[in-house]
C-alpha cells in the first residue's frame, strides 16, 4: 500500500504541451506512472510522446478514464485548471506551482473538500510512491520502496533527505510534498491521518521549517498512544525573525513560530528530532526502533516451560 | 508585502472602515513647508511612513501643538532612519481623543483553511505581550458568520454595543482581505472614541505579492521595491530570486527554501556564518539566471566565499553546471567558489565542473566544511 498514489492511478496532465508537461510525460512513464491523457485547450487532437491531448478534463476523462490530475500551468491559470479537475471528478489533484495567490489556494481547498477530492499543493514537487508511481518532478533516483512515510514542507529538502534514507537502506512508502504555503490542499495533519491508516507505513519522517502551525499538528499526532513513531527535522535555526525565507509560510511572526519552540514542542511529544541534516538518519533509525514488534514475534513470544 | 500606513488606510477607507482624515506628505523638501497651510486643527500626530515594525517605540509618531512645531517634527522624522529605511512619506492626522484601545486583525491562517479574525479587548500593545486573544477561524471569506464571531467574542467583550460594531467591522475586513488579496489586515489600536465610534488609528496591511498579475497596486508596489533595491539586488529580483541579507561571510547560492535554510543551519553548525538566504530556484537555471546572484555576492565586501548548493528536481543539474562553467569563465572576482550540486542528471555534473578545474562535492557536509575553512582563512 501507499497513500493517495499507486500503480492504479490514471493520470492526466494539464498543460501537457508546456515545458514541464512534456518533461513529465517521459519521466513519469519511465517510473511506471500511467499517464493516459493531456489537457491543453485549443490543442485537442495533438499527441505528446504518444499521449492524446484533449481540450477539457471532461473529454479526457470520458475517453481515457483518467482519475488523477497534475497541473502544470502558469500561476494565474492554476485556479481555473485545478477547479476543472476537482469539479470534473478527479480523486487526486496535484498543483505544483509556486507563486499562487493564497486566495486561490483557499478556494481550491474549499472546492476539494466539497468534492471529496484530495488536493496536494501548491508550491510542491508533488507526491511519489517509490517503486510504484510518481506525480511530480522530484528526482527519481533519490527514492526506494520501504516502510517510512515522508511529509515535507520543502521540495528540495525532501530530495536531500530521501536520498540519505535510500542510501542508508531505509525505503519510503509514499513521500508527499505538502508545500511551503500557509493554506495547503493537504495539511500535515491530513497526511498523518492517511499514513496512520496505511499498513505499509511503519514510521514517519516530517520535514518542517520555521513559521506556520503544521508542527503543532505533528506534535499532537505523535503524542497519541497509538501513533506510529515519528522522526523530524526542522530547518531555519539561523533564520532571522520577521523575514520571509522564500516560502510564504516560512516566516517567524510569533514566538511559537521559531525553531526552538517547534523543536521543544515536537521533542516533548516524543518525536525523534534531528538537530541537523546530518542527524536525520540516526533520528529515523531511533524512530524505526520504536516500532511495535511484528505480529509474528508475539506468536513465538515467551513460552512457559 | 507590507503597505505603508497611509496606503493601508486608503484601502480600509474604500472598504467602509473609519480612518482619521489624514494628510500625506511625500518625501520632498518643499512639501514640508507647505503642509502648515493644510492643517486646520491642532494637536496633530506626525507619523513616519515606514514598513519596518515597532515605529512607535522608536519615536516615529510625534504629537505637535503648533504649525512651527509640526514643521520641525516633519524635518526631524524625514532625517531619522527606522530599521534600515528613512520615511518615504509622513502622515499627519488629527490627534484622536481615545477612550479605549482595542485590537482587531484578519489574517491568513492555515489552521482555519483561510482567514482568521483575532480580537483582543486591550490594544495598542504587541498582541503577544497580552493575554491570549479571541480567535475565530473563518476559512474562505464567504464562510464568515456574524453569529459565530459574536459567540466567540461573548466571553471577552461584555459591552454588547461595542461587540456588534466589532462584528460588523470584522466582516468588512474579511471581505476586503479577499477582494484585495491581503494576507493580513491588522488594526492596532482600534480606537473607541467618546461617542462609541470605532476608528482605525493605525493600519498594517500586508498584500499577497503573488497576486500582482491581477492587482495594479500590488504590481506597482513590487516595481517600487525593485526600484529602491539598488542595481545589483534588482538584477536578482528581476530573476525572481529571493534574498535576505544576513551578517556572515559565506555567500550562499541555493535552490529551494528548505534546502537553503538547511545549508544555512549547517554552516552555523560547522562554525561558520551565512551571509545570506539566496534562493535562486524560482528563476531560470540558465547563465542569465545565476549571473546576477554572483554579481551581488562578488560585490559584497562582507562575502569571503561563495557556496553553491543546489539539489534540483525540476531543475536539471547539467544545465546548472553548464551555467556555472560560463559564469566562472567570465567572472572577475577571485573569491573562492565551492560547489555541491545534486539531483536530476547529476551524473553529468562532475565532468562539466572538472572541465574548468572545479570539483563537485557529493555531500553537503563536505562542501560546507570546505566553505567554512576557506572563510576562516580569508578573515
Amino acid at each position: 500500500m501507499s497513500i493517495l498514489l499507486d500503480r492504479g492511478n490514471r493520470v492526466l496532465i494539464q498543460g501537457i504541451t508546456g515545458h514541464m508537461g512534456t518533461f513529465f510525460v517521459e519521466d513519469a512513464r519511465r517510473y511506471g506512472t500511467q499517464v493516459v491523457a493531456g489537457v491543453s485547450p485549443g490543442r485537442e487532437g495533438a499527441e505528446v510522446g504518444g499521449v492524446p491531448v484533449f481540450g477539457s478534463v471532461r473529454a479526457a476523462r470520458e475517453t481515457t478514464g483518467a482519475d488523477t490530475a497534475i497541473v502544470f500551468v502558469p500561476p494565474a491559470a492554476v485556479l481555473g485548471a485545478a477547479l476543472e479537475a476537482i469539479e470534473g471528478g478527479c480523486r487526486l489533484v496535484v498543483a505544483t506551482a509556486d507563486e499562487l495567490p493564497v486566495q486561490d489556494a483557499i478556494e481550491l481547498r474549499a472546492a476539494a473538500r466539497a468534492h471529496s477530492a484530495a488536493f496536494v499543493g501548491p508550491n510542491t514537487p508533488g507526491i511519489i510512491s517509490p517503486g510504484k508511481a510518481k506525480l511530480g518532478f522530484m528526482p527519481s533516483f533519490c527514492y526506494g520502496r520501504g516502510p517510512v512515510g515522508v511529509i515535507s514542507r520543502s521540495g528540495s529538502l525532501s530530495y536531500e533527505c530521501c536520498k540519505r534514507l535510500t542510501l542508508a537502506g531505509i525505503g519510503q512508502s509514499t513521500v508527499i510534498g505538502i508545500g511551503g504555503d500557509p493554506v495547503k490542499g493537504t495539511t500535515a495533519a491530513e497526511a498523518l491521518a492517511l499514513f496512520h491508516d496505511d499498513p505499509e507505513t511503519e514510521a514517519l519522517l516530517y520535514l518542517g521549517e520555521i513559521g506556520g502551525s503544521d508542527e503543532d499538528e505533528v506534535a499532537w499526532y505523535a503524542a497519541r498512544a497509538e501513533a506510529k513513531p515519528v522522526a523530524a527535522l526542522i530547518v531555519g535555526r539561523t533564520a532571522p525573525p520577521g523575514k520571509k525565507m522564500g516560502h510564504a509560510a516560512a516566516l517567524i511572526g510569533s514566538r511559537a513560530d521559531g525553531h526552538a519552540a517547534k523543536v521543544t514542542l515536537l521533542s516533548d511529544a516524543g518525536v525523534a528530532v534531528a538537530a541537523t541534516l546530518t542527524e536525520v538518519i540516526p533520528a529515523m533509525r531511533a524512530a524505526l526502533a520504536r516500532r511495535p514488534a511484528p505480529a509474528a514475534a508475539y506468536a513465538t513470544a515467551p513460552q512457559r516451560s | 508585502m507590507m503597505m505603508l500606513e497611509y496606503q493601508g488606510k486608503q484601502l480600509l477607507r474604500s472598504a467602509g472602515v473609519n480612518v482619521p482624515d489624514g494628510i500625506v506628505v511625500p518625501r520632498n523638501g518643499r512639501a514640508v513647508e507647505k503642509i502648515a497651510d493644510r492643517v486646520e486643527h491642532y494637536p496633530v500626530a506626525v507619523k513616519a511612513q515606514v514598513a519596518s515594525g515597532s515605529r512607535g517605540k522608536r519615536g516615529g509618531v510625534l504629537r505637535t501643538e503648533t504649525p512651527q512645531a509640526m514643521v520641525a517634527c516633519a524635518r526631524q522624522l524625514f532625517d531619522t532612519v527606522f530599521g534600515e529605511e528613512r520615511p518615504r512619506a509622513l502622515l499627519i492626522e488629527p490627534w484622536l481623543a481615545i477612550e479605549r484601545e482595542l485590537y482587531l486583525s484578519v489574517t491568513v491562517d492555515g489552521r482555519a483553511d483561510g482567514y482568521a479574525v483575532i480580537y483582543a479587548p486591550k490594544g495598542g500593545i504587541d498582541i503577544e505581550d497580552g493575554p491570549p486573544p479571541v480567535r475565530y477561524g473563518v476559512g474562505a471569506a464567504q464562510r464568515f458568520r456574524a453569529h459565530e464571531l459574536r459567540h466567540a467574542l461573548a466571553g471577552a467583550e461584555s459591552d454588547y454595543q461595542l461587540r456588534e460594531k466589532v462584528v460588523a467591522l470584522a466582516q468588512r475586513l474579511v471581505r476586503a482581505a479577499a477582494a484585495h488579496d491581503c494576507t493580513t489586515i491588522e488594526i492596532n489600536p482600534l480606537a473607541v472614541l467618546a461617542g462609541g465610534e470605532l476608528v482605525a488609528a493605525d493600519a498594517k496591511v500586508v498584500r499577497d505579492e503573488w497576486a500582482a498579475f491581477r492587482n495594479e497596486q500590488i504590481r506597482a508596489a513590487r516595481e517600487e521595491a525593485k526600484r529602491r533595491a539598488g542595481k545589483l539586488l534588482r538584477g536578482c529580483l528581476d530573476m525572481q530570486h529571493m534574498y535576505v541579507r544576513l551578517d556572515g561571510d559565506i555567500g550562499l547560492i541555493s535552490g529551494g527554501a528548505g534546502m537553503t535554510m538547511a545549508a544555512m543551519d549547517m554552516i552555523a553548525e560547522f562554525g561558520g556564518r551565512p551571509a545570506c538566504f539566496l534562493d535562486c530556484s524560482p528563476g531560470p537555471t540558465s547563465t542569465r539566471g545565476y549571473r546576477p546572484a554572483f554579481a551581488l555576492l562578488d560585490a559584497d565586501p562582507q562575502v569571503k566565499v561563495i557556496l553553491v548548493s543546489v539539489f534540483g528536481g525540476g531543475t536539471q543539474m547539467q544545465r546548472v553546471a553548464n551555467s556555472m562553467k560560463e559564469i566562472m569563465r567570465e567572472r572577475k572576482s577571485a573569491k573562492p567558489v565551492v560547489f555541491r550540486l545534486d539531483g536530476t542528471n547529476v551524473d553529468q555534473v562532475p565532468a562539466i565542473l572538472g572541465g574548468f578545474g572545479a570539483r563537485n562535492h557529493d555531500r553537503l557536509e563536505d562542501a560546507v566544511a570546505e566553505a567554512v575553512r576557506l572563510a576562516k582563512g580569508a578573515r
